[in-house]
C-alpha cells in the first residue's frame, strides 16, 4: 500500500504541476476582470462566462465544430484507403509508414506556409493549370474555407492513419477471406466486415483529428486569410489586440470542456478506449 | 554519524567545489550585461557588436513581433529586460502603470540630433519616457503597372480590384481606415460612428482577398495582390523586389507610428541603459540601423530621399499620431471586429 503510494507520487506530482496548476490559473483568470492594458484585476466576476452566451460567439463555436467535423470526415475518407493500402503492402509496409510520418520532421508552420505557395494565384496549382491551357484566370484557391480544410486535413491526416493502421494490422485476415469464400463481393466485404471490425481505429483517429482541429488557429489564420474566425482565433485575439485575458481564458475553458465532452462521447466505445 | 576530521575534509572539499564553480562562471563573462528587447529585424547587428566592444559590455538581445507580446512580458515588473521599444501610443499607459523609468537628459546629449518633429512629440512632449527611434505610416501599396489612380483609402473599395486587395489584420487600423473614408476621426470612440465604420468594413470585405499583415509583401511582389493597406516600411521592402510597386499616402489622412526606446523601471542598469540609448542617437549608428531595417529614422542624420519612407512636408501634414484608445472603446471595437470577421 505504502509502496504503491510512493511509486505513484512522481506521476501524481507531474500531473498536478503540468495539468492542475495551469488549469487552475486559467479558471481563476476567467473569473477575474480584465486589466486595461492586458493582465487581470480584481474583482471576481462571472461576466466573462456570461458573454459566451452571446449569439456572436455561439456562431463562432458552431462554425468551428462544423469545420472540425468536415475535416474529420475528409480525413476518414482519405485515411482509410491509405491505412488499408499500407497494411496490405507486405514488406514495403515500414517504408510507407515512414513516409506518412515524414512531414513531422518539418515544422507545422512551414508545412502550412507551403500550402500558401501551392494555392496562391501564382502558385503551383494555378501555374500548372494555366500552362496546360485548362484555365485562363487563376482559380481563387487560397483564403477560403476550402484552403482551411486542405490545411487541416493535410496536417492531421497522419493522426487518423496511424491508429487505424494499428487496428487493421491486427485484423484477422481469415475473416475477409471467409466473407469472400462465402460469395461476398470485395465492396460488400469492406462494408460489412473490414469497416465494422476497424471501428475502434476509426473512432480513435477521429478523436485525434477532431479535437485539435476544433482548437486550430494557425491554419485558419494563414490559409483563411483572417476572413473567418474559429474558436482558436477568438482566443488568440483576446490575448493580443483585444487585451482581454479573462474572456480569452473563459473561451479557452469552454473549448477545453467541449473537447473533453466530445472525447467522452467517443470513448464510450470500449475498444477505442483501449487504443487511445 | 561522521567523525570530526572527516566532516571537515568533506566540507572543505565542498567549499572548494563551490568556489571553483563560481570562478568558472565569473571567468566566462565578467562584463556587465544589458538586456535589450526590440522588434525583430529592427537594428543593424553590427551595431550591437560595436556597442559591446566599445563599452566592454555584453548585450542580451531579444525580439518580439507586437506591442502586446512585449507588454505581456514586461507587465509583471520583473521581466529581466532593461530597454524596450514600445510604439508611441503605448508609452502613456506604460508610464501610468509605473513600468517606465524617467529619462535623464543629462546623459543623453544626442537628443539634440533628433529631427525637429521628434524633439517635442505630441505623445511625450518633453521626452520624459522614451527616445524616438524609428517611425512609419499606414497607406496604400499598389502595383502601378496594373492599377492607376490610387490616391485615397476609397481605392480599397474599388470593384475592378475585387479579390486582388487586402487590408491589415488589425482592428484599430481597419476600423480607423473605414472611419477616415467616412470623414470621421481615426481614433473615434463614438458608438454611432463606429457602427457606421463596421458597416463599411463589412461592405468592403466582399472585395477583399484577405486580411494580411507582413505576409502580403510576397504577394504584392509576385503580382497576386494589386492593392493593399500596408505600412510604408514593408512597402519599401517590397519595392526592392518589384519596382512597379508604389505607395500612396492617402488623401483622407493616415496614421503614423513611432517606436521609441524606453528604459524599464525594473532595470538595475540605469546608467548602462542610458549609454545604449545615447549610442542609438549617434548619427552613424542611427543611419546604419535605418538602412538595415529599411525604415525611417527619427534622427536628422541618416534620412534618405525615399518618399515612401519620408513623405514630403505637405504630405506629412496629413498624417497624425493615434493616441492609445480608452479601454472601454477598445472593448467595444473588439466586439465590432469579431462581427466583421464573422460576417
Amino acid at each position: 500500500m505504502k509502496l504503491r503510494f510512493w511509486s505513484l507520487l512522481p506521476a501524481r506530482l507531474t500531473g498536478a504541476l503540468l495539468l492542475g496548476i495551469p488549469l487552475a490559473v486559467i479558471i481563476a483568470y476567467s473569473l477575474l476582470t480584465r486589466g486595461d492594458y492586458g493582465g487581470v484585476e480584481q474583482p471576481w466576476t462571472l461576466d466573462n462566462w456570461a458573454r459566451l452566451a452571446d449569439p456572436l460567439y455561439l456562431a463562432i463555436v458552431w462554425r468551428s465544430v462544423w469545420i472540425a467535423g468536415v475535416a474529420t470526415l475528409l480525413c476518414a475518407a482519405a485515411g482509410f484507403p491509405v491505412a488499408l493500402f499500407i497494411v496490405r503492402s507486405g514488406r514495403w509496409r515500414n517504408v510507407w509508414l515512414q513516409l506518412v510520418l515524414l512531414p513531422f520532421w518539418t515544422s507545422f508552420l512551414i508545412r502550412t506556409y507551403a500550402w500558401i505557395f501551392i494555392l496562391r494565384d501564382t502558385g503551383l496549382v494555378n501555374t500548372a493549370l494555366t500552362s496546360l491551357g485548362l484555365i485562363h484566370k487563376p482559380l481563387p484557391l487560397l483564403y477560403n474555407d476550402g484552403a482551411v480544410l486542405a490545411g487541416l486535413v493535410y496536417n492531421y491526416l497522419p493522426f487518423f492513419v496511424l491508429p487505424l493502421y494499428a487496428t487493421l494490422e491486427k485484423l484477422d485476415t481469415a475473416l475477409p477471406e471467409a466473407a469472400a469464400d462465402l460469395g461476398a463481393t470485395p465492396w460488400r466485404t469492406l462494408r460489412r466486415v473490414t469497416i465494422p471490425l476497424s471501428l475502434p481505429g476509426i473512432i480513435a483517429g477521429s478523436v485525434l483529428v477532431f479535437v485539435p482541429c476544433l482548437g486550430a488557429y494557425l491554419t485558419p489564420d494563414l490559409l483563411g486569410g483572417g476572413k473567418t474566425v474559429m474558436i482558436g482565433n477568438l482566443v488568440q485575439n483576446q490575448f493580443t489586440s483585444a487585451r482581454d485575458w479573462p474572456f480569452g481564458s473563459a473561451v479557452s475553458m469552454a473549448v477545453l470542456m467541449l473537447s473533453a465532452l466530445s472525447l467522452a462521447a467517443f470513448l464510450r466505445h470500449r475498444t477505442a478506449r483501449e487504443l487511445l | 554519524m561522521l567523525r570530526d576530521s572527516q566532516n571537515r575534509a568533506l566540507s572543505s572539499r565542498r567549499t572548494f567545489l563551490v568556489a571553483g564553480g563560481a570562478s568558472t562562471v565569473a571567468c566566462a563573462d565578467r562584463r556587465p550585461r544589458l538586456n535589450v528587447f526590440n522588434w525583430s529585424a529592427y537594428i543593424d547587428p553590427a551595431m550591437i557588436e560595436r556597442f559591446e566592444t566599445e563599452r566592454g559590455v555584453r548585450i542580451r538581445y531579444g525580439t518580439y513581433e507586437s506591442n502586446e507580446e512585449m507588454l505581456a512580458r514586461v507587465m509583471s515588473g520583473n521581466s529581466g529586460w532593461d530597454v524596450v521599444f514600445p510604439t508611441h501610443s503605448r508609452l502613456g499607459p506604460m508610464a501610468t502603470h509605473g513600468l517606465l523609468a524617467r529619462l535623464d537628459h543629462g546623459r543623453l546629449p544626442g537628443l539634440a540630433g533628433l529631427d525637429s518633429r521628434f524633439q517635442q512629440p505630441v505623445w511625450d512632449s518633453e521626452l520624459h519616457w522614451a527616445v524616438p527611434y524609428m517611425w512609419n505610416g499606414t497607406g496604400v501599396a499598389y502595383n502601378s503597372k496594373l492599377v492607376a489612380g490610387v490616391e485615397a483609402w476609397s481605392a480599397l473599395w474599388r470593384d475592378d480590384l475585387r479579390g486582388r486587395m487586402t487590408m491589415l489584420d488589425d482592428p484599430e487600423d481597419v476600423l480607423g481606415v473605414c472611419l477616415l473614408k467616412l470623414g470621421m476621426p481615426f481614433s473615434s470612440v463614438d458608438e454611432r460612428q463606429l457602427q457606421a465604420a463596421k458597416a463599411e468594413a463589412i461592405r468592403q470585405k466582399q472585395y477583399l482577398r484577405a486580411y494580411l499583415n507582413a505576409d502580403v509583401r510576397d504577394q504584392l511582389v509576385s503580382g497576386d495582390v494589386l492593392a493593399a493597406e500596408l505600412w510604408s516600411t514593408t512597402t519599401a521592402q517590397a519595392i526592392a523586389g518589384n519596382a512597379a510597386l508604389r505607395f500612396a499616402w492617402p488623401t483622407e489622412g493616415f496614421p503614423l507610428y513611432c517606436d521609441c526606446a524606453a528604459i524599464l523601471r525594473e532595470s538595475t542598469r540605469y546608467e548602462l541603459a542610458h549609454e545604449f540609448l545615447e549610442f542609438l542617437l549617434q548619427p552613424d549608428v542611427a543611419a546604419a540601423n535605418a538602412r538595415v531595417a529599411v525604415t525611417a529614422t527619427a534622427n536628422r542624420a541618416g534620412q534618405s530621399a525615399d518618399p515612401v519612407l519620408y513623405p514630403p512636408g505637405e504630405v506629412y501634414a496629413r498624417g497624425f499620431w493615434p493616441p492609445a484608445l480608452p479601454p472601454a472603446a477598445q472593448r467595444y471595437r473588439d466586439r465590432l471586429w469579431t462581427e466583421i470577421k464573422s460576417a
